[in-house]
């Protein structure tokens, strides 16, 4: 048995929680695993929460352990800042060309952080979704892995570069460095694409560019950590207000035909735990959540039962359709479908529970993956094209989890 | 609360244009971005519900029903293509063929299926009272010169009241006496249902003159200004086409009433000015502009409605487009025989205007029944909400 399953080796698109596990699967059972992943970066959308589900742990809890195993695991060759390029072939034997742009940081670096200090130009924190800068050669955030720096050289002066590498001891600068093609010959390609939070800003009637006031659930996420843009201070974007009001705007894109016509699951779960991030900040502060269906799977209704015994915290089913800036906070607009009246609700800071969207959407047709209507990769095990975690359907950690264990299980018999 | 659905209603519903209704999850998106839609009772998500559950009685005594205009701001933002604007406007279609006396005759018009019957009886009957009248000839060239259509009925000498007249009169007087009839009837029990529905007792009963005054024609001027049509956004443009049109109405009813009184009553004194006016006449002028304005008013119309069910999907129902063809009608066969009448084809100026006087008449008889009703049933759904608000209620507490 061993024979046949020991020569496929499996690519891994995503280093994300999903492709993480589905890496470490495929490979502790021995096979050989490309992983790649686009940010400069490992740990994917789990590594920019404050906490996650079931127990609410910090990101380092979780993604660090499988950092280590993936350190350790020789079996695994891990590419960042890399994607597919083309993917040609068929059923048991894919070659994949993938494209490694430049990070103009080679591996001599040991994050001493000397460059920083002598780069003077700013780049936005795209791990803070734009709240807050980093340098131009920046670590992506605090707990990144690897553990390297990346230089943003476009965003640098010809004085400067020659500054960073002066500065830098081991000779780790490279801004000669190239995009580089190389391809890989897989067996089967797990996809753990993941998501990317639906853009706000096409929910023209939640005016999110017009208001400093309104975030979204995953900006919320980093307000809230204690790596993230006001060191886990929620304070409102702007002005750093410490907001004395909230409102979450649930289904924000979700559940929407002209948007994302599925639910996208975690949005409810994501709120409940933002009101726990709220009360130990601020404990009396009012919440508001509007809502049209609250789903709370399974024994997560013990946490919603305890949320909504807060005398503070008022559950509103209507649905958020207008939210109106004002010069300190905002508005929002909902009918109360209990009561049959309007509530206008003004607050210091609305929330919007945006789902999520499947990163892969746009490139799918062009690598010849089959998806649905919704853009979510369909698995075909029979082909070797398996699909894990949020890029197969919206869930959370533990889902993706689950379905990336049951992916690598796929991937160790495409190879038969 | 004990629900009892009426199936019929339902049934009716998904046929009229509300077949997206149980699409409906509740969300109440609708009610926030409606344009109308008021603070204390906003409308439709309400409504929505009320008509998946069958609860016709509540919906017929629901003045926002009638207050909606059908901007299609509901429509657009519904996230589950549930088209609130198209299942409000297959309610008001039920409201009318449900306050309508004779409920026979309401129930004719609702449906397409009747369709050549709801054409056949209005031109049988002018056809008929044709025949009786004995003009039916056509006249010389001349003749339909000098009298114009003032001898389609035919002529006697009896001066103080015309033949023509008369035949005009023994058709349109019975027909418009029973519209306003049925929508006096149909409004009145209308208010009556809203009354007990929103618990609405007089603490003291306003006149004639204080109702008209406070509550109908402030209604009528906000109708006349287009106030709340001015509100939507995704379908701002029907108001380029219904402004001229309400415009035309009126401007067409002065010239009835105009030429009514100088013809029938002016005319016992002065014969001159029986026959075609001259176009020079300042009425003639008010005729012609209100006549093409009609005529352009409802093309926009039909083309805005054209593009709403090609761009946002909404259904193409019996009840919008049977209004939009009947003024049409009669806006192009009026046009028509007066045009044919100055080039001077009798038997063509006869033609059209025989169509005329039907497309008249079906606008006239079938009034309370079409969609034409909300003339009536939305002004008076208006006066209602602001007579709910006034003084002469009890303020119930709730």
């Amino acid at each position: 048995m061993s024979e046949q399953i020991a020569n496929g080796a499996v690519l891994v698109v995503g280093g994300g929680i999903s492709g993480l596990t589905a890496a470490l699967e495929a490979a502790e059972v021995g096979k050989d695993v490309f992983l790649i992943e686009k940010k400069p970066s490992m740990g994917g959308r789990v590594a920019q929460l404050n906490q996650y589900f079931p127990k609410l742990c910090p990101p380092s809890c979780g993604l660090e352990i499988n950092f280590k195993r993936i350190k350790d695991n020789r079996k695994i060759r891990m590419y960042t800042m890399t994607e597919v390029k083309s993917v040609s072939g068929s059923a048991g034997s894919y070659e994949v060309t993938c494209v490694t742009s430049p990070r103009y940081v080679n591996n001599n670096c040991t994050g001493c952080d000397a460059c920083t200090e002598v780069c003077v130009e700013e780049r936005d924190d795209d791990f803070n979704f734009g709240m807050g800068k980093t340098k131009a050669i920046y670590r992506p955030h605090e707990m990144s892995f690897p553990m390297k720096y990346v230089l943003d050289k476009n965003a640098c002066s010809a004085d400067t570069l020659d500054k960073i590498k002066a500065a830098c001891k081991y000779d780790a600068i490279d801004t000669d460095m190239e995009a580089k093609e190389f391809t890989v010959n897989v067996d089967s390609i797990i996809w753990a694409t993941g998501w990317n939070p639906y853009d706000p800003t096409k929910l023209d009637n939640l005016k999110y560019n017009e208001s400093n006031a309104i975030i979204t659930n995953m900006e919320m996420e980093r307000l809230a950590a204690p790596n993230g843009p006001t060191a886990g201070k929620i304070l409102r974007p702007g002005d750093d207000k410490e907001p004395e009001s909230f409102a979450f705007v649930q289904c924000a894109g979700s559940r929407d035909e002209n948007h994302l016509e599925y639910c996208s699951y975690i949005c409810c779960m994501a709120s409940m735990k933002q009101i726990t991030y709220i009360r130990e900040r601020y404990p009396e502060a009012p919440i508001y959540v509007f809502y049209i269906d609250l789903r709370t799977p399974g024994k997560y209704e013990k946490f919603r039962e305890k949320l909504m015994s807060d005398p503070n915290t008022h559950f509103i089913k209507g649905k958020v359709a207008d939210i109106i800036p004002e010069s300190d906070g905002v508005t929002v607009v909902a009918e109360n479908a209990v009561t049959g009246e309007k509530v206008q609700q003004k607050v210091d800071m609305a929330v919007l529970a945006t789902g999520m969207e499947p990163a892969i959407k746009s490139q799918a047709a062009g690598l010849g993956l089959d998806i649905d209507s919704n853009g979510f990769v369909v698995s075909n095990p029979a082909t070797g094209m398996i699909s894990a975690g949020c890029a197969k359907k919206a869930a959370d950690v533990v889902t993706s989890a689950q379905s990336a264990t049951a992916a690598a299980l796929k991937a160790i018999q495409a190879g038969k | 609360m004990k629900v009892n659905p009426d199936l019929d209603f339902i049934k009716y519903m998904k046929s009229a244009g509300g077949d997206t209704l149980k699409k409906c999850y509740q969300c109440a998106t609708c009610s926030v971005v409606c344009p109308l839609s008021t603070d204390t009772k906003p409308f439709p998500r309400k409504e929505m519900i009320w008509a998946q559950w069958g609860l016709k009685e509540k919906l017929v005594a629901d003045p926002d029903v009638l207050l909606c205009h059908q901007c299609g701001d509901c429509t657009a933002y519904c996230p589950r293509g549930a088209k609130p604007g198209d299942v409000l406007g297959a309610i008001r279609a039920y409201m009318y063929t449900h306050y309508g006396f004779p409920s026979g005759l309401a129930k004719m018009v609702s449906s397409s299926k009747n369709l050549p019957l709801t054409i056949g009886l209005p031109a049988l009957i002018v056809l008929v009272v044709w025949f009786i009248s004995g003009g039916m000839h056509l006249p010389s060239s001349a003749d339909l010169g000098q009298y114009g259509f003032g001898h389609f009925f035919g002529h006697w000498d009896f001066r103080w009241l015309a033949k023509n007249v008369f035949f005009i009169d023994i058709i349109m007087l019975p027909a418009a006496g029973l519209a306003v009839f049925s929508a006096y009837k149909g409004v009145s029990s209308m208010w009556k249902a809203m009354e007990k529905q929103h618990n609405v007792t007089a603490q003291y009963r306003p006149s004639v003159n204080q109702f008209v005054k406070e509550f109908l024609w402030p209604s009528v001027q906000e109708i006349i200004q287009h106030t709340r049509f001015r509100e939507c956004k995704t379908n701002i443009n029907r108001v380029k086409g219904h402004l001229p049109l309400v415009l035309s109405f009126i401007g067409l009813l002065i010239v009835t009433a105009y030429s009514a009184f100088a013809q029938d009553v002016l005319g016992l004194i002065y014969p001159s000015l029986h026959g075609p006016m001259s176009l020079m006449n300042p009425v003639k002028i008010l005729a012609n502009v209100s006549a093409i304005a009609m005529i352009v008013g409802i093309g926009i119309l039909w083309a805005n409605r054209s593009a709403m069910e090609a761009e946002e999907g909404t259904t193409a129902t019996y009840y919008d487009w049977f209004l939009i063809y009947e003024i049409m009608a009669v806006g192009v066969t009026g046009l028509a025989a007066e045009l044919s009448r100055l080039i001077g084809i009798p038997a063509l100026a006869y033609f059209f205007y025989y169509l005329h006087l039907v497309s008249v008449l079906m606008l006239f008889l079938y009034m309370p029944y079409t969609k034409f009703a909300h003339l009536v049933y939305r002004t008076f759904a208006m006066a209602f909400e602001k007579y709910r608000e006034s003084s002469f209620v009890v303020k119930s507490e709730e």
